[in-house]
């Protein structure tokens, strides 16, 4: 460690920004407890009211919607980024692993909004998909996917790949080819090397990734605000709703606070999962 | 620039040390990794401090560096005290295991940063710099970027770098650990050449023990935390004090003996069924009884096996090595059961064949059977 | 070595999988791209003609370009800001351990999984509460907040790989320590800085959540004008938006590749 004190200002800027932080957290778990005064911006006296609200069932759906939402994209990414990494690291030519990387990581740039305004039009009554499938006649009526969980899901699916992706990509990347050679030297084939070696020396990073798919699912805004249209309502979607169309910033407070401690809970328990798996891996 | 450095004159060297290490010490987190410390190095001489990975020698240089704070003791260099001193004040030169030539930097950039930093004249550093690689003759590569150039060119930027600041000392760091064997040899003539024109007080650090034979005025042998032999290398190899030393600089073939009795300067031994008088160098001799014998290969000398002052031994295996051959012999008195002699190659014997071993009456040394193994 | 039909099948069937993946990665794209040159308002597949007037229509919607103005100005100051802030803390976490070290990495580095929704929420409820106006700093704030844990992790990594002999050599050579940061230190660390910078900047531009709940008319940035858009108006202006959008991003991206390789700024190597 360094004995130069005076270099350790440099933390003094990052250290104003913690308080900010931790002011802006106080704020929400203070609004929480205070009681709402309609048609006034100001909240009222101290109370619990607010988190006795929250076990009404609109927000019980909210939170049961969300669980969904996490659990059908995170599978989903999983079953088609980890090919897509594995494509990547493994690809004999440098020019095809710059462009899958390219490729499957430049929508992580893009944003939420461009992202989903695009899986509007794919997946829109009149859309890209429903046009198609009409054309070829394959169906008669158009398949509703906006305003639903599946078109939620499938937008959600493409906004957490790029993460998946990378989490996962960087996971195999540091798997021991020759452990693999050793297994094929001893007389496995290929699905069986796959299956006994790199499948399961991959999995804390599997585990890890789901575990971040979990974290930006649950903080998707925009994609089911835009694609569920109102009926398929989130956390993200009633806290936004709460706040900003019946001005009700308590109530938002509290339900963003049951929000963020579930998170917490949740990415705990993956924590505790990978920790265990990296004291049983290889190292 | 060599006349400008002061030559190392006999009466420096009985005037004030260059370096001086009182009863410094040093603990990371509970574990001692420097046990206190003494030890004077002389003006213009090369000591070396040599030892296996962990025993503190690179503790030791990080401390005459700086780059650590000692916890207790006192620390000077030429008669000040810079125990508190941070290392940009030191004025000490360094060449770093992997040289540490800043990337950024050309060869005449990396050579003047020191100058720089003593904000020497632009024209005296152009001079500086050009004689600095003129030493290590690398005057043609001043624009080159040291990626560029060969693992042997980079040491030799390096030391030009250390060496135009004028350093009071020298302190190198596991340099030649990088390079392959011939340019190795070659590269230690040439610094210790440089070393010695200039009269550099040097401290040089090195596991390697053929390296800190052939270069050192004086070896500091170390181990776990302590110095425990000083000496110049031929009291290093000729005369260990103990028997961590004898087998970590050069071969040593040791036997399992009982000392019996022992005057000033002569000892009776038995060696199995062999009886032996001995006179050592040993400052200390252990007291009577189970003690390990000690003796180089090229001290044993092959005979008959039927002799009464031969340690008796079958050979196991001869390995031909050019000029020599190695005799591996089993021998039931050596710790380890095995004794390992040097024969001319034409002697080399054929496995099964009995022989004796007859050790000279001056040479061997006497260890207690419990001295340290690490 | 001879392949059996079970790799040959095996290869195809990869093969085949990685197309498809790589096609639903890129379908919106391609959707977008023919839905901005469609000539008519309402959405069609095929289109029945091609037109630039969506382009034209973008130009003159007066929120995207203030909008534009707005989200460049944010991400650059922000940007700046978590730049220095975070390389400084990456500094004093890599090199100094004091009281307090672990619960203020903890804070800071909570963004990253805290929901941007609860960020700006937060954010927003302490402004009120301070009085503070919702002016664009308040924006700069929020965006700041969230982008500093990617920049201290970034480099922190640097510093991490860094060869500490080389601020020894210096050290030795007479410099002290602030000549050594700026002379060694900071110029070895700087394409982690940059990199770390432009990912922060690129973040920051993305932005859309969190400053939906701060942002007002004046300060909205491009993404909330985008939104704001799609809520009013169905015709594909926005995808013609979206097209330059992906553009520039694109253009950004492949200039941090040629000079930085995104396998390592992303670790993936």
């Amino acid at each position: 460690m360094s004995k130069r004190p005076f270099l350790g200002w440099f933390a003094s800027p990052s250290i104003l920004i913690a308080f900010a932080i931790a002011a802006s957290f106080l704020a929400i778990v203070q609004y929480s407890l205070r009681a709402h005064v309609p048609g006034s911006l100001n909240p009222g006296g101290l109370t619990l009211d607010n988190f006795t609200t929250l076990w009404k069932a609109v927000y019980g759906q909210a939170f049961l919607n969300t669980v969904l939402l996490c659990f059908w994209t995170a599978l989903f990414t999983l079953l088609i980024g980890y090919p897509l990494a594995f494509a990547m690291v493994r690809a004999k030519s440098a020019r095809l692993r710059s462009a899958i990387l390219l490729i499957s990581l430049t929508p992580l740039f893009l944003g939420e909004i461009v992202r989903t305004y695009s899986w509007m039009i794919v997946l829109g009554n009149r859309g890209f998909v429903n046009a198609v499938l009409m054309q070829m006649g394959l169906i008669d009526r158009p398949i509703d996917f906006m305003f639903t969980m599946t078109g939620v899901v499938i937008a959600l699916v493409h906004f957490t790949l790029p993460i998946v992706v990378v989490m996962l990509a960087a996971a195999l990347s540091h798997i021991d080819r020759n452990l693999e050679r050793a297994a094929t030297s001893l007389g496995a084939g290929r699905v069986r090397v796959f299956a006994t070696v790199t499948l399961p020396l991959s999995i804390p990073g599997i585990v890890a990734a789901t575990s971040t798919a979990f974290a930006w699912t649950f903080s998707a805004f925009a994609t089911p605000q835009m694609i569920g249209g109102g009926k398929v309502q989130t956390i993200s979607t009633l806290v936004y709703q709460v706040g900003f169309a019946s001005f009700n910033f308590p109530l938002a407070a509290s339900l963003s606070l049951v929000g963020l401690l579930f998170t917490i809970a949740v990415l705990a328990i993956f924590n505790t999962g990978i920790r265990r798996l990296e004291k049983i891996g290889a190292h | 620039m060599s006349s400008e450095i002061p030559r190392n004159t006999p009466q420096d060297s009985r005037q004030h040390p260059a370096v001086q290490i009182d009863g410094v010490a040093k603990s990371f987190s509970g574990t001692v990794a420097l046990e206190p410390v003494w030890l004077k190095i002389r003006r213009g001489e090369f000591l070396t401090l040599l030892g296996p990975s962990g025993c503190g020698k690179t503790t030791l240089l990080n401390l005459i560096a700086g780059f650590l704070e000692a916890d207790e003791g006192e620390l000077f260099i030429n008669r000040d005290l810079v125990t508190q001193v941070p290392p940009h004040q030191r004025e000490i030169g360094i060449v770093f295991q992997n040289y540490a030539l800043f990337p950024h930097m050309n060869v005449a950039q990396n050579v003047a940063y020191g100058l720089r930093t003593r904000r020497v004249s632009k024209a005296e550093t152009a001079e500086r710099v050009r004689e600095a690689l003129a030493l290590v003759k690398l005057e043609d590569f001043a624009d080159r970027r040291p990626r560029q150039l060969s693992g042997g060119q980079q040491q030799r930027v390096a030391l030009a770098r250390a060496l135009v600041i004028r350093p009071r000392v020298l302190l190198l760091d596991e340099p030649f650990s990088a390079l392959d064997r011939n340019l190795r040899t070659a590269m230690q003539v040439e610094l210790k050449e440089i070393q010695s024109r200039l009269g550099l007080t040097t401290v040089f650090v090195t596991h390697d023990q053929s390296e800190a034979l052939s270069m050192s005025d004086r070896i500091a042998v170390m181990s776990r935390g302590r110095i425990r032999q000083i000496g110049t290398p031929t009291e290093i190899y000729d005369q260990p004090q103990s028997r961590f030393v004898s087998t970590f600089v050069g071969d040593a073939n040791l036997f399992s003996a009982t000392l019996r009795e022992k005057t000033t300067a002569d000892a009776i031994l038995e060696v199995g069924s062999t009886r032996l008088t001995l006179s050592t160098y040993q400052v200390d001799m252990p007291a009577p009884g189970p003690v390990t014998l000690f003796v180089r290969p090229e001290q044993c000398v092959l005979t008959d096996s039927g002799k009464p002052d031969a340690i008796p031994a079958t050979v196991a295996l001869s390995v031909y090595q050019g000029s020599y051959a190695e005799l591996h012999l089993d021998c039931p008195s050596a710790e380890g059961g095995r004794v390992m002699l040097r024969v001319p190659a034409s002697q080399a014997l054929p496995a099964g064949a009995s022989v004796g071993i007859a050790l000279p009456q001056r040479g061997p040394a006497i260890y207690a059977r419990e001295d340290d193994i690490a | 070595m001879k392949k059996t039909i079970l790799d040959h099948a095996l290869d195809w069937a990869g093969r085949i999988l990685l197309t498809a993946i790589l096609c639903f990665v890129l379908l919106p794209f391609i959707v977008v791209l023919i839905a901005s040159f469609n000539e008519s308002a309402i959405l069609t597949f095929p289109p029945k003609g091609w037109s630039f007037r969506w382009y034209a229509n973008a130009f003159e919607y007066r929120d995207f370009g203030e909008g534009l103005v707005n989200s460049l100005m944010i991400a650059a100051i922000g940007a700046t800001i978590a730049l220095i802030a975070g390389s400084g803390f990456a500094y004093v976490l890599n090199r100094y351990d004091f009281a307090l070290k672990s619960l203020l990495n903890g804070v800071l580095m909570s963004p990253l999984i805290i929901p941007n929704f609860t960020i700006g929420l937060g954010l927003l409820i302490l402004s009120a509460a301070a009085s503070l106006p919702r002016s664009v700093w308040l924006v700069v704030a929020v965006h700041v907040i969230i982008v500093l844990p990617f920049v201290v992790r970034s480099v922190y990594v640097s510093l991490q790989n860094f060869e500490r002999r080389y601020e020894q050599a210096a050290e030795s050579l007479g410099a002290g320590p602030v000549h050594v940061l700026l002379t060694i230190t900071l110029p070895l660390l700087l394409p982690g800085l940059v990199s770390g910078g432009l990912f922060a900047a690129i973040l920051s531009f993305n932005e859309f959540t969190a400053s939906l709940f701060v942002v007002n008319q004046r300060t909205q940035t491009l993404p909330v004008a985008m939104y704001n858009y799609v809520r009013e108006y169905a015709d594909p202006t926005l995808a013609a938006v979206s097209v330059i959008y992906v553009a520039v991003v694109a253009v950004m991206l492949l200039l941090v590749h040629k000079f930085f390789r995104l396998e390592k700024v992303l670790n993936v190597e």
